[in-house]
């Protein structure tokens, strides 16, 4: 009874026009910075952060939040389309774009929106419900467990990639140690630099998934006659009801896993569409379509990511832990506004809290309003003749990657990850594990680094902890399963790769 | 050699040993105060292990060539390159013709007006993003 009063509450407080306008403001803000490479919601809220001074208070957290969600909408728009991902919707590349070459980019984006639809207000559901309890699993990780976390995101590429284990690992492996370029956190050396100043900072997220995606599936497509056009005169928007009743087991796995992982600092939204697409990828009742333009692929990722997009406020406002650059960015608007994030935080601003709450689930709404009717606009850019059109994706990418640091270096580095990329594609390497690996690997190397510290070397640490030793005996139990398989199958002889 | 999963294997194993190589030359330090190299070398070795596997995995599946066209990536490649290029000693206006004309020599048909016209939307929209949403773009 409480929780319906307190968004009883809530409600009351974000459905005043005022607060209607910059929930609105937000979302088509962050829609749009979601779809161009290199504007990301790290970039547009910091831009904004100062023009919030003149806003109240409600207002200004609303609508950043609003550009923070609205950019996980967008972003899937871009890679669904055209392969070219932010970090949050890199499996959205794999499913996604298959539906484009089959001329269902309609569906696949219908999808994503719908998905997202579900996996957002499950998360406010948790929100609502646990915020005050359940911020403080968060501090029941130590590094250990953190580092046993990301070998699971890591396993979970398995699942991920339609070729082998091995190769998904291998690009896993590969992206760490990309990840690692630049300069090491701990020593202040500089690694795997080449001696280029402008690899000191390490390589741009951008320039990898521009490179690796966008460049790379552009020359694929010149390579098989570069006049492919998935847009087939027939708009297949709304899913049969077949298709419906896919969506919607897949959708509410990940809005679970996403509501769940989301509470994790550093890379859990990450981790969160990629065991999305795992989970579904095992169970899922079509997981012979997956990789091959599925569903469920679309769903269940779009799903998880908005939910850990939801679910990462909580450690912030409960507990006063800023999850990733994005939430850090959201305390310091809290901070401007005189608001301290923290166990206090409901008890002293209940109005500022529970509109915020209820304000996302509105921002729910504006984004299906906002984006459903949209989809058929995004479509008829397939009524562009590819030759046309790819010289423009490629204006974007420059531009993108340019516009991070306006350096000019950025298109050099996002051109090598191009020709990377390219030899990848060829030799059947997929990119999607190797963007996992790229973002966690420099925070797999601290917490490793960190727990080493703490133990002063002891490796058995890693499974005396209940959390760390529960994961890795998982990871342990899945790659004998995998060993088993592999050893069946060479067995049987030699196989066509 | 013309065997995709061989070249697969020694791909895998020249970045592996590229990166581990490298990382031998930073401090390992000890388990308890590891030092920059250790972490890398940790991953290259893995790495390595993989590729080795991949290269001995090859033998027990039928060979499958590889198939590739360096043109179309050198083109692309050339067009980003010179628009970085001419972005840095002239303008961006210069770059994106540039960029516009040289990928077109990678599709199927080129034409001066159509790559003239695609120029001119690009740079309006160049414009667009430099004057409405504050990029800071070296278009003049």
């Amino acid at each position: 009874m409480d929780l319906l009063n307190n968004l009883a509450f809530g409600f009351e407080h974000a459905l005043t026009w005022q607060n209607l306008m910059y929930c609105a403001i937000g979302c088509v803000v962050g829609t749009l910075v979601g779809l161009l490479p290199g504007l990301g919601p790290l970039s547009t809220i910091s831009l904004l952060l100062p023009l919030t001074y003149s806003i109240p208070t409600d207002g200004s957290i609303i609508m950043l939040a609003g550009i923070y969600y609205g950019a996980q909408y967008g972003d899937s728009v871009s890679a669904i389309t055209m392969k070219i991902p932010h970090a949050s919707s890199i499996v959205a590349c794999i499913d996604g774009y298959q539906m484009t070459l089959k001329g269902k980019t309609g569906l696949a984006l219908f999808t994503a929106g719908i998905s997202s639809f579900i996996g957002g207000t499950v998360a406010i559901l948790v929100l609502a419900t646990l915020a005050p309890t359940l911020g403080e699993v968060a501090l029941l990780f130590g590094p250990a467990d953190y580092c046993a976390l990301m070998l699971l995101g890591f396993v979970c590429v398995s699942f991920v990639t339609t070729g082998s284990m091995l190769n998904g690992l291998a690009m896993t492996l590969i992206g760490v140690l990309l990840g690692l370029v630049g300069t090491d956190v701990n020593s202040g050396a500089l690694r795997f630099t080449l001696d280029l100043p402008f690899l000191a900072d390490g390589v741009g997220l951008i320039s990898v998934a521009l490179g690796c995606f966008g460049i790379a599936e552009i020359v694929k497509n010149l390579d098989g006659g570069g006049e492919q056009t998935p847009f087939n005169g027939k708009i297949h928007l709304m899913p049969t009801w077949p298709e419906f009743k896919r969506i919607i087991p897949s959708a509410l796995r990940g809005s679970v896993i996403g509501s769940i992982l989301g509470l994790l600092p550093g890379g859990g939204p990450v981790i969160a569409q990629f065991a999305a697409y795992a989970v579904d990828k095992r169970f899922s009742k079509f997981k012979h379509e997956m990789g091959d333009g599925a569903i469920e692929g679309v769903a269940g990722q779009a799903a998880a990511d908005e939910a850990a997009a939801r679910t990462s406020f909580i450690p912030l406002m409960s507990i006063g832990i800023p999850e990733n650059a994005v939430m850090a960015l959201m305390m310091a608007a809290f901070i401007v506004k005189g608001v301290q994030p923290g166990p206090n935080m409901i008890a002293n601003h209940p109005d500022l809290f529970w509109g915020l709450v209820a304000s996302m689930w509105v921002g729910n709404c504006f984004l299906v309003i906002l984006n459903v009717p949209l989809v058929r606009y995004w479509l008829s850019v397939f009524k562009i003749p590819f030759s046309v059109l790819f010289p423009g994706i490629l204006f974007f990418c420059c531009i993108g990657t340019y516009s991070i640091n306006n350096n000019l270096d950025d298109v050099y580095i996002t051109a090598m990850f191009g020709f990377i990329g390219y030899m990848f594609m060829r030799l059947g390497l997929e990119a999607a594990p190797l963007m996992l690996g790229f973002i966690l690997g420099p925070m797999l190397e601290e917490y490793f680094r960190r727990q080493l510290l703490i133990s002063r070397g002891d490796f058995t640490s890693f499974l005396t902890r209940p959390i760390s030793g529960s994961l890795l005996a998982l990871i342990g139990v899945f790659m004998l399963w995998q060993i088993i398989a592999f050893v069946r199958q060479a067995k049987k002889g030699p196989v066509a790769a | 050699m013309n065997n995709l999963n061989l070249v697969r294997g020694l791909f895998l194993t020249l970045i592996s040993l590229m990166f581990g190589l490298t990382s031998m030359t930073y401090s390992i330090g000890k388990l308890g105060k590891a030092g920059p190299g250790m972490f890398p070398l940790i991953v290259s070795g893995m790495l390595f292990m993989i590729g080795l596997a991949t290269i001995i995995g090859s033998r027990y599946k039928l060979p499958v060539p590889i198939s590739y066209n360096f043109k179309n990536i050198a083109v692309v490649l050339l067009g980003l390159c010179g628009f970085a290029i001419i972005s840095h000693y002239l303008n961006m206006m210069a770059a994106i013709l540039f960029l516009v004309f040289s990928t077109a020599y990678a599709a199927k048909s080129f034409t001066v007006v159509r790559n003239l016209k695609i120029s001119a939307v690009l740079i309006a929209i160049a414009f667009a993003f430099k004057y409405l949403l504050g990029l800071n773009l070296p278009l003049i």
